[in-house]
Parts: C-alpha cells; structure tokens; sequence
C-alpha cells in the first residue's frame, strides 16, 4: 500500500502525487512548503527528522481577518510599543525537533519576524514582529502556509504566575530545610549542652528561617484542610495540617522556653518534601496536559453583513437575526438558518459521518459543522454561547465536579484521623497515671510522628508514574484522579464510528457486473482524479487487487454531491449517485457508489466501514467488564457486531448524542462505574457524563477535546493492557502504604513512650518518605 | 567561640544567596521550558549553514538525505 510517502509530511502520497526535486509529495501544499525552505536555506529541516513537516491546510485570505480588528488583535499582543510588537502564539501543530528549528529559524523567510522562540511543551511560540513590515494577521498567514495554524481559541495566562509561585515556595522551604539541619549537628551529636547561650543563638535563628516556610510555603494546605472542613468533609490535608501545627507549636514553644530548637528541622524538611511531590505531580500533569477549552474549536470572529456591508465581529456580538458569511473550511459558529440557495457542511467533527450533509435554503444549520466550497450567508438564531453543544459541555461539567470529591485518599485520611485520635486519647489516659505533666507532650509527638507525609507522597508519585507509563503506550490522562476512577470500572460503552471502526479508511464491495481488468483501470482513473472520500476508497480498493493506471482522461466532469464523469480509452464512464448515473437505489441504508460504463455494464461500490485491527482480541479480553454499544448510524452494521460482542452486551443504534448522554446517566443511576470511549466532539456530552471518558483521536496533537483522557487511535487495541497497568497502581499503593504504616508504628512506638527526640523525627520523616518515593517510581518501571 | 557566631552569619548569608539566585533564576524564565533549549543547542548555527551550502553546491540534492 505505501508505495510513496510524502516528503514533507509523510502521509501517503494518493494519485499521481506532485514532484519536485525529484521527491514526491502529497499535496501541493507540502510542495509549496518544500519549495519555501529550500529557498530560503532551511533545508535541514528535513535532516533533522524525516518527512517531520505538518501539512498545511487549505485555508483562505480571510481566514485571519479577524486579527486586523483592533480589540481583538490588542487580546493576543503581549506587549507593544511604536515599532515592534509581542505575540505569544499556541501552535498545535509543534510535535518535534525539526518544527523547533523552522519556527526559529523563521525570520529567513519573513525578515520581518524579528525572533521567534519555541517552548515545546506548551507547544508555544513567542514571536517578536516588526508591526510596520507585517500584520499579526499576515504572521497568522504565515505560519498557517508552512503548517502551523495559529489556535486564537484559549487563552491563559494566570497558569504561569502560580507556577512561579510554587516554585519560591519550593525555594525557600529547601532553603530553611538546609540551614536548620546544618544548625541543628549540635543536637545530632549529643552535644547540644556544652554551650546554652550558642544553642539558645541557633534555635532563634531556625525560629525565624521557619517563619516563611509556615507562612509562605506551607500555607496551601492550610487553605485546602480549612477549605475540607468548611464543607464539613475531609481530605488527606487536614491530617497534615494537624501535624505542621502540633510540629510547629511545639518547636516554638521549645524555642521560647529556652529548651532548645525542638523538631524545626523536622517542619522544614516535612514541607519541602510535601511541596516536591506536589512538583513532581504537577509537572507530570504539565507534560501530558491537553485540556483544550472546545470553543478553540469555534472561530474567534467571524463576518457579519450590515446592509451588504461586511464587518468583522467577535462572537459574542452576534445577535439573533443577524446575517454572517461563512466562507469554505469555515466552522459555522452558532445555530442558524441557511439564507443561501444550497451548501455542504461537513459534521465529522459533531456527528463522525464521514460525508458531507447537503443543506438547502432555509434548513436550520447547527453550529460546529465545517462548510466545505461555496461562501454562504447564514441567519443567527442562537446566540453562541447558547448553542446546543455548549448547553450539553455544561450541563456536564458540573456534574463532574461533584463527583469527584469522593476520591480513595480522602476516604483513606478520614479512618487515618480517627486512628490517630483514638491513639493520642488512650495513650494520654495511660499516661495520666503515670506523669501527668507529660501528657501535652505525649499528644503532641504522636501527632507529629503520625503526620501522614509518606501517604501524601505515595498517592502523586505513583499516580504520576503510572500516568507517564500510560502516557508513553499511547493513553493520555487529563489528571491523576482518572486512574483512580479507571480501577472502579464495571461497564464499557463503546461509540462505533471512529471508535471500533475506522473514521477514515473503508471496506469496498463491488457488486454489479463482472468487470475485465481494463475496465477496472479505468474505474481507478477516473476516480484517482477526484479527492472525495468515497473516491479514494475505491482508488485503494483497486489499488489492493493489483490495479493501476495512469491513462489520460478527456471532457473530466466533476459535479459536487453528484459524481464524476469522463472518457479513457475510448470508455465513456460515470461514477456517483444513482440519479447521476440512472440506476435504481437498491438498499436505503447502504453508503453507496454507482458505476456506469457506455458499453452497458453497471454496478455500484458497497463501502461498509472497517473494524480496527485488534478490536475483535481487544474484545475477547475485556471480559471482565460488561460491553455496550451505542452507535449513531444506521443499524447496518448490527449483525457484525453482534457477532463480534459476547451475548450479554447492549447493542443500540441511531442514537443521537442526548441519548447517549441519557444512557450513560441510566447506567450511573443503576450504581455503574461507566468508562465511555468515543470519538472527541460527538460523545462529548456522554465521554463527560461517563465516570472516564476516553477519546479516541487519530492525531492527539491536533484534535484535543475535553474529556478525561485521549487515546491514539493505533493504540486502542491495547485498552485491556493499559486498564491492567493501570490497575496496578493500586497494588503499588497498597505497597506503599504498608511502608508508612510501619514507619508510622515504630514512631508512634517512640512517642508513646515518650522517647521521640528532635534526632529521632528527623531521621524517620525523610526515610519514610524517600523510600515511598522509590517504592512507587521502582515497581512502577518493574510492570514496563 | 565568637569565631563560630560569624561563621553562622557567613553560612547564613552564602544559603540566602543561593536563595536569591535561584529566585531570580525563577524569574527570568529559565524554568519554563526545560526541553526545548535542549534542542535547541543542537542546530548548526548560520554560518557552519552556510559554509556547508557551498561545499556542497556541486551534489546540492543529495545532500539532504
């Protein structure tokens, strides 16, 4: 099959091809971008990793008009003064090295761009542009031809500063740690008495190096425990809330008491550890983040017609009864009715069907399908925040909110407290007749030493891991919770296009008269020469039987939603729909081509849509878990999938996307833990509704809906492997918890009998932490 | 014994620099992005580009292989 790869992109090269220094491309698009490079000493873009180019999409003039709009414009531009201007620009399209020296390397081609540095991660680039030689538009051109289209959808910009603070945080309690511990070798060695007046000097200068850290560094988990109680629930904060105050309480009134520095140390380093396990896990989260809001689906802007004059507006300027142009490859932006005579808009991204709708004058157009040809003009009939998509996206959201407070750890940290309690109060009864005076003592180390530091590390280190591991087999996980709510599945809801299925590629039947092979060739001719999906269908069908030609073709006719017509080797041939061709529809519910030759054979091509490879395995595996389908097609497919799924399993089609939604609720409402996997737009509203919602998607750089998690496409037949890895982690939990259990026990048999010195706390906290770390990143890269 | 209260000051003062350091190493961005620069270091700058050019004028397709 892959004859010919594209250069630039890769993809396969379909038909013919263009060429061009002798190498093949797919699109003239790649060629151009090839072209471009090359002309301007950019050649190693190529070298630094094969066909590494994105392809760029046919896109129009006006694409980024919208930029030249003042207000808008001034929303994407950093900082500006009288010449130049900065722009910070998300660039989906950002997937490797090479894209790294293009974007760079960029002011080659437009010397205007003064400089222009990539950050990979956030697939980012920030752009300095001389305003009086180029336009923020025109940049967006730019980028656009060579294959980076601009995303102006989402902006955020309040991420950054948090993350800077976090990171001072991090600083100063590393920095308080250090220093406490290295004014604290005296009491290591047991040498603290020799000099009262020096140990009195020590113990206030870690008094005030631990003001910031208590303030500053610990103050979240104050905020998120005070938070848990207010709602009068419990989350694994509010134990070590309890511990840092009973820690910090005690070490200060030790301080002031002229006793000695108490367990500063031990507060300093119990916080920094804390904080560089949050790092760990938010940098986790950072490199496989791809929540993306969906209206970065939905143009920023769009052309509003004024008394046939055309104007530039934001969105949410629209009012009802106004009239847009919606140009091609435009996404209609709000629900609307068609003022023109005819238009196809393309609903994949809403529905999954492949082929275009045909709409006629006066047919309602819901928004988020793509216009494919003729510019059209559009009657507003919702605003578009409310348009239906939105309504389903936020019904959604708040439900899910609710939902996942209910989390293991926090569960875990409410038994954890009463323990605790249950503890320090018999050990404080015990103790009233021994020594009352020790009791405040007593209470307190227990609490410091059962401070649950190992547990609050355990959890993010081995979700975090697990995440990366999933993350490099192809699963990617919107956060850790996911994985806990993954382990509680017991239902599986499939969607069928672009899930069990392909989206794109198709199973071609012939049926209809025998054809010789001459005829064939010309069938594939005529049909390499149109780009219409069901046209490359039946090029690849042909192509598998060992068909091909190249033979020219005169008067070529293409009528659009009609078919295609012309004349090879003295054969008249039409290929299209059955009016186009004269021939009677046989089955309504088939997606079908029909042939006619002049010499008086004729047939039609079944395209039937194909299963992926190793669904029917992936199937066969899952059968711990109940199986569903739900499927917006027609239900011609029934009987294969019957075959397919065990007998137990709910087939359902031509179902709209609320009925899935409603399903999936019925499914909750009976006490299931549902994971739903479908394509991204479409089931949005059921993948929400779901307790995981997986998207499948083809390109995870490119189409980043939201849902819980995203899958690539080729790695879907392994799900049953990524839900066992997954399952994993809570054998790893497990594991890890029995570690700071015992830790626990040996120091809670320390403070019991009144024996927890600063010496003591200070080796046992950053033990048990620190193995919990290994513990986790250990088995974890064992199940790899 | 009065040597180690300047010692204390002086280890003092050299972790607070370290601290500030790190904080303005923090605000000048250089933690933002630790993969790309990376990369980055690997691109032949323009000059050894263009030498390159011209050595290989002759087999000028071949050599993007």
């Amino acid at each position: 099959m892959t004859d010919k790869v594209c250069y630039h992109c890769g993809d396969d090269v379909i038909g013919k091809g263009y060429f061009f220094d002798e190498k093949p491309f797919c699109c003239n698009g790649c060629k151009t971008v090839y072209q471009l490079l090359k002309d301007n000493n950019l050649g190693s873009f190529y070298t630094l990793e094969a066909n590494a180019g994105a392809k760029p999409s046919e896109s129009n003039q006006h694409k980024y008009a919208f930029l030249e709009v003042e207000s808008i414009k001034s929303k994407f531009i950093d900082f500006e003064d009288d010449t130049t201007a900065r722009v910070t620009l998300f660039l989906p399209q950002i997937h490797c090295s090479s894209c790294i020296y293009l974007l760079e390397n960029i002011a080659k081609i437009e010397p205007a761009i003064l400089n222009c540095q990539v950050n990979f991660a956030k697939r980012e680039a920030t752009i300095v542009l001389d305003q009086s030689n180029i336009s923020l538009a025109e940049l967006a051109l730019l980028l656009d031809r060579i294959g980076y289209a601009p995303n102006f959808g989402n902006r955020n910009q309040t991420e950054k500063k948090l993350d800077k603070k976090f990171l001072y945080k991090l600083g100063i309690a590393g920095f308080a740690f250090g220093s406490i511990m290295l004014w604290s070798f005296p009491e290591y060695l047991g040498i603290e008495g020799d000099n009262p007046e020096f140990r009195n000097f020590t113990a206030y200068l870690s008094f005030a190096v631990s003001l910031p850290v208590l303030f500053f560094s610990a103050s979240e988990y104050f905020v998120s425990a005070y938070k848990a109680l207010r709602y009068k629930s419990l989350n694994l904060d509010v134990p070590i809330t309890i511990g840092i105050i009973a820690l910090y309480a005690q070490s200060a009134y030790s301080i002031i008491a002229g006793f000695g520095p108490g367990y500063m140390d031990s507060f300093a380093g119990f916080i920094f550890f804390l904080l560089i396990g949050k790092w760990f896990q938010n940098k986790t989260y950072k490199t496989l983040s791809f929540e993306r809001d969906y209206t970065s689906y939905f143009p920023v802007a769009v052309t509003r017609l004024i008394d046939g004059k055309e104007e530039i507006v934001e969105i949410e300027q629209l009012n009802v009864q106004d009239h847009v142009l919606i140009r091609n490859e435009e996404v209609i932006p709000c629900d609307s009715i068609l003022l023109s005579d005819s238009a196809k808009i393309d609903y994949s991204f809403v529905t999954g069907e492949a082929v275009p709708i045909n709409k006629k004058k006066g047919d309602f157009i819901y928004a988020g399908g793509k216009l494919i040809g003729q510019r059209i003009t559009l009657q507003v009939e919702k605003e578009s925040n409310r348009s239906h998509l939105t309504q389903l996206w936020n019904d959604v959201q708040t439900d899910k909110k609710t939902r996942t407070s209910f989390l293991y750890q926090d569960r875990l940290s409410f038994y954890f407290l009463i323990i605790i309690l249950i503890i320090a109060g018999v050990s404080s009864i015990a103790w009233a007749f021994v020594d009352v005076t020790k009791i405040t003592q007593i209470v307190v180390s227990i609490l410091i030493v059962a401070c649950p530091c190992a547990l609050a590390l355990s959890a993010p280190f081995t979700f975090g891991n697990v995440m990366r591991l999933l993350g490099r087999k192809g699963l990617y996980l919107k956060n850790t919770g996911v994985i806990e709510r993954m382990n509680e599945i017991t239902d599986i809801v499939f969607d069928k296009t672009g899930t069990l299925t392909t989206g794109t590629t198709h199973k071609v039947d012939f049926i209809g008269d025998e054809l010789t092979k001459e005829e064939k060739e010309v069938i594939y001719c005529l049909a390499n020469s149109s780009t219409h999906p069901l046209s490359r269908a039946i090029v690849d069908c042909l192509k598998s039987q060992n068909i091909a030609s190249s033979d020219e073709i005169t008067e070529f006719d293409e009528l659009s939603g009609k078919g295609i017509s012309g004349h090879i080797n003295g054969i008249h041939l039409k290929i299209g729909s059955p009016k186009f061709t004269d021939l009677e529809i046989i089955d309504e519910n088939e997606t079908s081509s029909f042939v006619r030759l002049n010499n008086g054979k004729t047939g039609r091509f079944i395209f039937s849509s194909e299963l992926r490879v190793g669904i029917e395995e992936l199937l066969h595996s899952l059968k711990s878990y109940r199986l569903h389908v739900l499927s917006g097609d027609k239900d011609k497919d029934k009987a294969l999938m019957q075959q397919l799924f065990p007998a137990d399993s709910v087939l359902l089609f031509q179902q709209t996307p609320k009925d899935k939604l409603d399903y999936i609720e019925s499914l909750n409402k009976q006490g299931k833990s549902v994971l739903m996997i479908g394509d991204g737009l479409n089931d949005s509203g059921a993948l929400g509704k779901a307790d995981v919602g997986i998207a499948v998607s083809e390109d995870v750089f490119r189409f980043t809906p939201s849902s819980d998690a995203i899958i690539e496409a080729s790695k879907l037949a392994q799900l049953d492997r990524l839900l066992i890895i997954s399952n994993f982690s809570k054998t790893v939990l497990k594991v890890c918890l029995a570690f700071s259990v015992s830790y626990n026990i040996v120091g809670l048999s320390f403070a019991i009998s009144g024996n927890l010195t600063p010496l003591i706390a200070a080796i046992l906290m950053p033990i048990s932490s620190i193995t919990v770390v290994f513990i986790s990143t250990f088995l974890v890269h064992l199940k790899k | 014994m009065g040597m180690i209260y300047i010692m204390l000051i002086v280890s003092l003062i050299v972790a607070l620099f370290f601290l500030a350091s790190f904080f303005w190493a923090t605000k000048s961005g250089q933690f933002d992005d630790d993969y790309t620069p990376s990369v980055r270091i690997l691109f032949d700058d323009e000059i050894s580009q263009k030498t390159n050019q011209k050595t290989n004028k002759q087999s000028d397709g071949s050599t993007e292989v």
